[in-house]
């Protein structure tokens, strides 16, 4: 690593720096999960990730598109299921920090958003009584699914499909990412300890006065996450083709609203209904059209291609599209956040070299095997 | 005598100023005054936090004369980015110029507005205050 080149930061600076941890974030159960933080459905979610049973054909486990090796994506600018998807495949790296699930946020809960790859006829096409099938006849996942649940799996099959996607955000909620060479910088400024704030490159520390300054980017990816959790239009296209639009939060709202498996809906375990605060509060409004999440940048260098719909290849392209950003795409419903940038090379390849420090060590790695429940076999 | 009345419509103006008090449990409110209203609010909680839902308290009452207030509407946008929040408030109005809105959220640091729009038949009068979000 270069040594420090004394690039001061002022104080408005440190304060939007501090903004970005401390991390990990504690984490916190999902009050509309009943099995969040389960040992048991935590195990079974393990196993249920890399199943391929879970889809029609047998050929398909969540894991063949959210593949550990790949930062938990598939490295495709599309997602590839039974069919092709018109959307990137995102990393579930993190997800469980997450208030809204999905590009476009359809889902209100890490387990409900489970549910729409497992049944969507064009990802694993998979059906409440193959899924629930899967567990029932398999004596390990019904041993984990009594010794989670309390009771064997349901009757019901759709109750059933409901708790496997309650076990699989047990799982998923594990998948957290470890500290970056960008937290041990931040918390040495946090503390004043200039020899360790001087292992950070000088290259990353110019990217990162961008990143807080000139180039704006913590106000959408804010705080330790790096991302606001909500929707933007950053002047993509969202065309899908001859009279096909991919409308992006304004159908997510829509089909949030209308999905059983809501917050608001029965299969919630929330029993303050506080869960669903943001459910009854959003509305779809003109602005959301063409919007997509603002996505975390913890691991963004892992996880190419970029955008809703991976249409860019490497993370200089992506810097490039905001340096360049064309403001008659991009300024949806009269927003006026977004404005081109204008990096020279030098600049550019500093916010690069910033991005790059946001990877943690072991974000590749396939997880260790999932706690053995007493009794349920291997 | 047109002075014992010019002091007596002074007092009924004064006291009917001066009635618009928040109630003890929202004493040390924010007030907003307009020509025709007085506005006192207080958030819950206390200090607005990035990407959490909090609640705005109120209590809303006529100057002098004033036609009492009908309602209240609540919400807030960022004037320099040009947008609003991704939600919609809900008002419940509580008696006696009373209001809560639920469900409000700042989705990034910066300037916003809280935007009270007092309606009265015939008219809807805008009362604002900016408020700074770390």
């Amino acid at each position: 690593m270069a040594a420090d080149e004394r690039v001061e930061l002022d104080p408005v600076e440190i304060r939007l720096i501090l903004r970005h941890g401390p991390w990990p974030q504690p984490v916190l159960r999902d009050p509309s999960n009943r099995v969040s933080g389960n040992a048991a459905a935590g195990a079974l979610g393990a196993r249920l990730f890399f199943d391929p049973r879970l889809s029609s054909d047998g050929a398909i486990a969540c894991a063949s598109c959210h593949v550990p090796a790949r930062a938990w994506t598939d490295g495709r600018p599309r997602a590839v299921g039974r069919a092709p998807l018109e959307r990137n495949t995102p990393t579930v790296l993190d997800a469980g920090l997450g208030r809204w699930f999905g590009r476009d946020g359809a889902a209100d809960s890490l387990w409900s958003f489970a549910l729409k790859p497992i049944t969507d006829p064009r990802e694993m096409g998979a059906g409440p009584r193959q899924v629930a099938g899967a567990v029932r006849a398999d004596r390990t996942n019904a041993c984990l699914y009594e010794s989670a649940f309390g009771e064997p799996p349901a009757a019901a099959d759709e109750r059933a499909l409901v708790n496997v996607a309650k076990a699989l955000a047990a799982y998923v909620e594990t998948l957290r990412s470890a500290r970056t060479p960008f937290d041990d910088f931040r918390d040495a400024l946090a503390r004043g300890d200039r020899e360790a704030m001087a292992r950070y490159p000088a290259a990353a520390r110019r990217g990162l006065k961008t990143f807080v300054g000139k180039g704006r980017c913590s106000v959408c990816h804010f705080g330790p996450a790096f991302t606001n959790g909500e929707f933007h239009d950053v002047g993509i296209p969202f065309a899908l083709g001859p009279g096909r639009v991919d409308a992006g939060r304004h159908e997510g709202i829509k089909r949030l609203h209308a999905s059983p498996f809501n917050l608001l809906g029965q299969y919630s375990d929330d029993p303050t209904g506080a869960a669903a605060t943001k459910t009854k509060h959003v509305e779809p409004q003109h602005a959301n059209f063409g919007q997509f999440k603002t996505p975390s940048l913890r691991n963004v260098a892992l996880t190419a291609p970029y955008m809703h719909d991976g249409r860019i290849a490497t993370l200089r392209d992506v810097v490039r599209h905001y340096s360049e950003l064309d403001l008659d795409r991009a300024h949806a419903d009269g927003e006026a956040l977004l404005r081109p940038l204008g990096l020279s090379d030098g600049e550019s390849d500093d916010l690069v070299a910033f991005l790059e420090t946001l990877t943690a060590p072991r974000a590749t790695a396939v997880p260790p095997r999932a706690a053995q429940i007493a009794g349920c076999g291997p | 005598m047109k002075l014992r009345f010019a002091l007596a419509f002074l007092a009924s103006t004064a006291s009917a100023a001066q009635a618009c008090e928040p109630p003890p449990d929202l004493a040390g409110a924010a007030r907003i005054e307009s020509r025709d209203t007085i506005l006192f609010f207080r958030t819950s909680p206390p200090k607005i936090a990035i990407g959490q839902h909090f609640s705005v308290d109120a209590v809303v009452c006529a100057k002098a004369q004033g036609a009492p207030p009908a309602g209240v509407r609540v919400d807030a946008q960022m004037p320099a980015h040009r947008h609003g929040m991704n939600y919609r408030a809900r008002v419940t109005a509580k008696g006696a110029g009373r209001y809560v809105a639920d469900g409000l959220l700042f989705h990034m640091p910066g300037r916003w507005q809280l935007v009270f729009d007092v309606e009265r038949p015939g008219r809807t009068e805008r009362l604002t205050r900016d408020l700074e979000v770390e």
